[in-house]
């Protein structure tokens, strides 16, 4: 019996085999998506497959509160000795794109299923249209590699040897996927033990009824923490900046009501289902982890000694209509939600700080380049294929510190590689790798600098991809005073003769002598820049973060050969405090600009409008609103513009506008 | 007569153990350390040592000491003011570190303070391609420029980092001559001198702690060494190493930061005597203090070794004894969360003011008040009387605990101790799976002054069927340095396919690793015995991105013999990793060699046969054990002798701790005195 005393107790024992199992992953592993990049997970559930345990030391952040039990659900049969899996984003909604595999095990004792355990591998190809099978430019799922529905993997202890042929049959490195599968089913039968260790010591119903008092303690925890922010509705809206190559921005929207200890998140107002591969499958779970991982993270931040289980969702509530980009119906393709997740947590983060300003963060960077590299090697005129390091941002300016400075925030499980390695390995030279200055959002405490990454190639039809490239239009936001970062970008040849400025661009080919330049977004600033201490200002500039120019133009904090000018300083933040915005956020002029054509209003009009339309509909009609919009006939009106639609496309369904 | 001595300075005690050559008769105490005045506990132990065993400083032959110094100057950050040179463009590697970042749910995660700060960093133009040919030349007049900056800083020292210097270290030669000239009064150190191999972070990283402590360490073994003298104690010191082998202090000097780890390490090596001394291949050594538990693994009679251990906030990337340190100890306390539920540590009591019962102030519940309120404790003076046991004082502060959770305050001790246990089971399950091994084939050996409290329970938790409490087992560590052997490790970054090419190579780089090792023992430690070198590689499939190390034989490279060479490394993959990929490119990233000189080990004597008996004990005391009271024995460590057998439950008292053995374990004494104690199997 697990009593409140001896609950912890418990907690350790679930946690310790999470952790054997994440490691015996780690150690057996083959891929480097698994060994460098750390994109998997493994996980103790309850009977019902809601997640009690995650390990704390390795693997990806997204499943503490992960539900397997529509997948579980699908599989008709267990028995003892079985593994069951899937990397169907439409089947039990588990696998939310298809390169991520999921393995789930049932745990028997004298007959009857005490817990499952279970993880998911991101696997280096599926197959489907495209190396690696992600590519923002996919269209449907069908591009998108082979699925799998839930079936049962293993049998009896021994792999279904028809499913391991099909797979290696229809992807392009078998071997990676074969080594990651049976390493993830070794860790589970790993866990498998710990599971039988713990059930024995705790008996069958009081490890039974321990995992529900596990899941119980998250969720006292997370309404403890709802119960320490005011009750009301927060509104934020964020923005991707394109919806696909070349695209236009992607609206996501969230009406976030905090009522005592229990919150509705409402998506309601995000945009239509996209005809690129930026959606991300919810399947209307109201509880789904994906919609939920910016909420880990407030939550975490909040009280870190929180236990990261399922049992924190219990008082959360997620809306996200069907047909639209948090919840896309079958076949979009959803490969590279990765980005828009980004996006999400954003939005998440954004109308928490509206509720508990005070204890909230700005804006992280929200978006971490995973830069690949094809070329040749001049001496031995091998091809060559490797990862380079991820250029990822900082955080937020913090409520008691700066931002992280390079990385930071929802960005601080991405790891990098020596600059020694690559060039020992690719033959390509590095210039730079550093921090960027002046890219934090400046504030009475600063945003986290940007990465900057810059490298030479040799050879010629050197194909540089940059996945994830966001924030390169609209910048991370600044909070309660503080201002925008800057802006991310994908740049070859910066200041120099053949210059070419990519933005969200994902891939580029280079010439022999080209330098590839990529700099990530920086972390929003909080606060009043004009109330930092001037001499924090000094060190900045001292230490290369901030430049003298912006010193004294941001900050008003005049320094003349490293030293403070206390005098003019106060005459100048006296001048500059007359103009500071006093809005909650700072968005920079970017957004600005958008939103005096895209104002709420309309931007609220065009999602209503195109939430009546037929799904298959909906993207090509707000690519043309989008057009049309821009025509100075239309007077910025979303209904006249949709007019003008009509009238080009007649087959366009007709709309009732319902009245606001 | 002559005497060897060992001793090792934790947080509360500093341990002292003395072995008499000839005979190899072995006398230990401990001392409480003397944070204000560091050295004086040095000279109170000799003094101590004189007093109790007889022991004159004259007779001191070998003077083998395991300090904290290094590594408290990095955790209370009282280091020396640095500056660092790097290659222009990349002055922000110690600021980026390698991304990732401890505690990645939180929004406000960060990285630690950078011991030198971004101000204080300086890229100077030059480059040196991977192959180490100089694409650029060294921009003197930028060095220049930087050293005057940096001297109008005021610092102590400069580090020298530039990219791919493993390979080449023509530069950051050039460089530290340069600064010679231009600031003699900056001491420097060059990341290819201080550990020469790829990855910049973590190369840089080694050379800035070692610069870090120089200072500090090096007046510290100076006084040292002036304290010795003055006693007239003619041996001069040597230091134990984080590889688990010593040094002597001029060495110690320079190569600061080989010694971070260098108490911990020896409790391991000295864990491994004492398995061996008792016929156990397999350990799981636990050594908790008063502020955090050891732990590491001992296969086949060999401690493991790796790279990355963590110091203070830094991770060390010299090769060093695998101990897995977390902060759970004697000393953490106990508390409950608004939810009801009873949480241990992460905070802790530490030496001061220290669990409630030992009576120097400490008001909050510890492990230690968990037991000694169990009844474990006190039931003989501790630490050689240094400490006395106050057990109202821990019935108080359990008291007032079980009070807020609504529970016995004998419920609550026992649940202090099984939330301690489980605290620590989470560490040994982590490791365990890191190696792959299974824990049945394994005997834990708890040690250090908490260790032999806990180490039945946490036995018991973890399935492990065998636990060995070896006769002191207080002073370990202070044993380890006696019998650990000068010991050297040197690299080479090769970085090339196993591919015939790559001969030359990798002969000239064993000829250099040869040739250096040897001048480190013979000339810098005049250490004139046998040496033995071992030599190994780093080596990895192409596209991985982390290494392993495989030993090789020297006659493999010498007869171009890549496929023994490949073949080790295949069957090694798979011992580690459960699979391995013939076919595939191989790479040997680094050649290692390390040279080492043996110190003569003790050959006790066994104590004298005697017929097995059971052991009588001393008396029946009270404890609450397993969800009872009961009356249990109390067994003095003294009067056990070899061949004692008895039964749990039990408690052991003794002068450096108290072993707590619930029932189902069988006790048995063996010729060393070491006590073993066999789970019943539940069969």
């Amino acid at each position: 019996m697990v009593d409140k005393i001896t609950l912890q107790v418990l907690a350790n024992h679930c946690r310790a085999a999470a952790e054997n199992m994440a490691y015996t992953l780690y150690r057996t592993a083959h891929s480097t998506f698994v060994k460098e990049t750390e994109d998997f997970t493994v996980m103790v559930m309850d009977r019902t497959g809601r997640v009690v345990a995650v390990p704390m030391d390795l693997g990806a952040t997204w499943y503490p509160g992960m539900n397997y039990n529509r997948a579980i659900e699908l599989v008709d049969e267990y028995r003892p000795g079985d593994i069951a899996f899937t990397n169907d984003p439409y089947s039990g909604y588990l696998a939310t794109h298809a390169p991520d595999t999921h393995l789930w095990k049932p745990i028997f004792h004298e007959g009857e299923i005490v817990c499952f355990v279970g993880g998911h591998v991101h696997n280096t190809d599926m197959g489907g249209a495209v190396p690696a099978s992600l590519s923002r430019s996919l269209t449907e799922i069908h591009q998108e590699g082979i699925r799998f529905p839930p079936m049962t993997l293993m049998r009896d202890g021994a792999f279904d040897e028809t499913i391991l042929r099909i797979m290696t049959m229809n992807v392009r490195k078998p071997a990676l996927n074969m080594g990651d599968l049976k390493a993830l089913a070794g860790a589970l039968n790993t866990g498998e033990r710990k599971i039988l260790a713990m059930v024995k010591k705790f008996g069958a119903k009081g490890f039974m009824d321990g995992l529900d008092g596990l899941m119980d303690y998250a969720e006292h925890q997370a309404r403890d923490i709802l119960r320490g922010m005011p009750d009301g509705e927060y509104v934020f809206a964020d923005y991707a900046d394109e919806d696909g190559v070349d695209g236009n921005p992607c609206r996501l929207k969230l009406t976030l009501t905090i009522r005592g200890d229990e919150a509705i998140l409402d998506f309601t107002g995000s945009d239509p289902q996209l005809g690129s591969s930026l959606n991300v499958p919810t399947g209307s779970d109201p509880r789904h982890t994906l919609l939920l991982v910016g909420v880990y993270y407030v939550l975490y931040t909040l009280n870190p000694q929180i236990l990261l289980n399922s049992g924190l969702t219990r008082p959360f509530t997620c809306i996200a209509p069907e047909g639209t980009v948090l919840n896309p119906t079958f076949p979009a393709a959803v490969g590279m939600r990765s980005l828009t997740c980004a996006r999400l947590r954003s939005l998440v983060f954004g109308a928490f700080s509206l509720a508990v300003p005070e204890r909230m963060p700005a804006a992280p960077a929200g978006s971490s380049s995973i830069v690949n590299v094809m070329t040749t090697d001049e001496r031995t005129h091998r091809s060559v294929i490797a990862a380079i390091n991820p250029v990822v941002g900082g955080g937020g300016g913090m409520p008691h510190r700066d931002g992280t400075n390079g990385s930071g925030a929802d960005a601080a499980y991405l790891k990098n590689t020596p600059i020694e390695i690559t060039e020992t390995e690719v033959p390509i030279q590095f210039t730079r790798y550093g921090l960027l200055p002046d890219s934090g959002g400046p504030g009475r405490w600063r945003g986290g600098l940007a990465t900057v990454m810059e490298f030479k190639v040799f050879a010629p039809n050197s194909r540089i991809t940059v996945r994830n490239r966001d924030r390169s239009i609209f910048r991370p936001w600044g909070t309660l005073g503080g201002l925008s970062a800057e802006t991310s970008n994908f740049i070859i040849n910066p200041g120099r003769a053949g210059e070419r400025i990519l933005g969200n661009t994902d891939i580029a080919i280079a010439e022999p002598g080209d330098v590839i330049h990529i700099h990530s977004p920086g972390g929003g600033g909080r606060g009043c820049p004009l109330e930092r201490e001037p001499e924090r200002v000094r060190l900045d500039v001292e230490r290369g973060y901030v430049g003298v120019a912006a010193a004294k133009a941001r900050y008003g904090v005049v320094i003349t050969d490293g030293v403070v000018d206390a005098e003019a300083t106060a005459a100048l933040r006296a001048t500059l405090r007359k103009d500071v915005h006093t809005t909650h956020f700072h968005f920079g002029p970017e957004r600005d600009a958008f939103e005096r054509l895209w104002t709420a209003r309309n931007y609220d009009a065009l999602t209503r409008l195109l939430a009546a339309l037929p799904v298959h509909w909906r993207f090509f009609v707000k690519t043309k609103l989008f057009a049309a919009m821009r025509e100075a006939e239309n007077g910025g009106d979303v209904a006249a513009a949709f007019t003008a639609v009509r009238r080009d496309y007649p087959q366009v369904p007709e709309v009732l506008q319902a009245a606001e | 007569m002559s005497w060897r001595i060992g001793v090792d300075i934790g947080g509360t005690f500093i341990d002292f153990c003395a072995l008499e050559t000839g005979t190899d008769r072995v006398e230990t105490i401990k001392v409480l350390t003397t944070p204000d005045e560091p050295g004086k506990e040095l000279l109170d132990g000799l003094h101590l040592l004189q007093q109790r065993h007889g022991i004159a400083p004259g007779e001191v032959v070998s003077f083998v000491h395991g300090t904290t110094v290094g590594i408290n100057t990095i955790i209370q950050r009282k280091g020396s003011r640095l500056a660092l040179i790097t290659t222009a463009g990349f002055e922000d590697v110690i600021e980026l570190a390698r991304l990732r970042m401890p505690e990645m749910y939180s929004l406000f995660c960060a990285r630690p303070e950078q011991l030198i700060p971004r101000d204080r960093i300086y890229g100077v133009r030059q480059r040196q391609l991977a192959s180490g040919e100089i694409a650029e030349p060294l921009d003197t007049d930028e060095l220049a420029a930087a050293v005057a900056a940096i001297r109008a800083k005021g610092v102590d020292g400069v580090i020298v980092s530039f990219l791919h210097a493993y390979r080449n270290g023509a530069h950051e030669a050039q460089a530290r001559a340069l600064i010679a000239k231009l600031a003699p009064e900056l001491f420097v150190f060059t990341t290819s001198e201080v550990w020469p191999v790829i990855r910049e972070y973590e190369r840089t990283t080694t050379a800035i702690l070692n610069g870090y402590v120089h200072p500090r360490v090096a007046g510290y073994l100076t006084a040292l060494e002036a304290a010795l003298g003055s006693r007239g104690v003619p041996a001069a010191p040597m230091l134990t190493k984080s590889n688990g082998g010593i040094m002597n202090a001029p060495t110690g000097k320079r190569a600061c930061v080989n010694m971070l780890l260098s108490g911990t390490a020896s409790g391991v090596i000295g864990a491994a005597w004492l398995a061996e001394q008792a016929g156990v291949g397999n350990v799981l050594t636990l050594d908790i203090g008063g502020t955090s538990a050891d732990l590491a693994l001992i296969i086949d009679g060999q401690p493991q070794f790796g790279t990355g251990e963590v110091v203070g906030d830094f991770p060390l990337f010299l090769p060093s004894v695998s101990v897995t340190s977390i902060g759970s100890g004697g000393g953490s306390i106990a508390w409950a969360d608004d939810f009801g539920v009873l949480k241990v540590g992460p905070e802790s009591a530490g030496s001061t003011p220290g669990p409630a019962c030992y009576g120097r102030g400490g008001t909050r519940a510890t492990v230690t008040d968990a037991m000694a309120a169990s009844g474990f404790l006190g039931h003989t003076p501790l630490a050689y009387d240094q400490i006395g046991m106050d057990r109202a004082r821990a019935d108080a502060v359990i008291g007032d605990l079980s009070a807020k959770l609504g529970q016995t305050p004998q419920a609550t001790a026992e649940a202090i101790i099984a939330v301690a246990v489980s605290e620590m089971f989470v560490e040994v399950n982590k490791l365990v799976a890191r190696y792959g091994v299974d824990l049945h084939d394994f005997t834990l050996m708890p040690f250090g002054g908490a260790g032999p409290m806990l180490g039945c329970f946490l036995a018991r938790e973890l399935g492990i069927p065998r636990v060995l409490v070896p006769h002191r087992p207080g002073v370990v560590s202070a044993l380890g340095g006696l019998i650990a052997d000068v010991k050297g490790d040197f690299i080479q970054t090769v970085f090339a396919a196993a591919v015939p090419d790559a001969l030359p190579l990798l002969r000239e780089a064993l000829a250099r690793l040869k040739a250096d090792g040897l001048a480190w023992i013979r000339q810098d430690q005049g250490f004139d015995g046998p040496v033995v070198e071992t030599l190994s590689a780093d080596m990895r499939y192409h596209g991985q991105s982390f290494e392993i190390e495989v030993p090789l034989d020297e006659a493999w490279l010498h007869d171009g013999d890549l496929a023994a060479m490949t073949a080790a490394f295949h069957s090694q993959h798979l011992a580690i990793y459960d699979f391995n990929d013939v076919g595939a490119e191989v790479q040997i990233v680094n050649l290692r060699l390390v040279v080492s000189g043996a110190t003569p080990r003790p050959r006790p004597a066994p104590a004298a046969d005697q017929p097995a008996a059971m052991a009588t004990p001393a008396r029946r005391i009270e404890v609450w054990l397993d969800g009872a009271t009961r009356e249990v024995d109390l067994h003095h460590r003294d009067a056990l002798r070899n061949g004692h057998r008895f039964s749990g439950p039990a408690v052991v008292a003794q002068q450096d701790t108290t072993i707590c053995i619930p029932e189902g374990f069988d006790a048995e004494v063996d010729a060393r005195l070491n006590l073993h104690l066999i789970l019943r199997s539940e069969a």
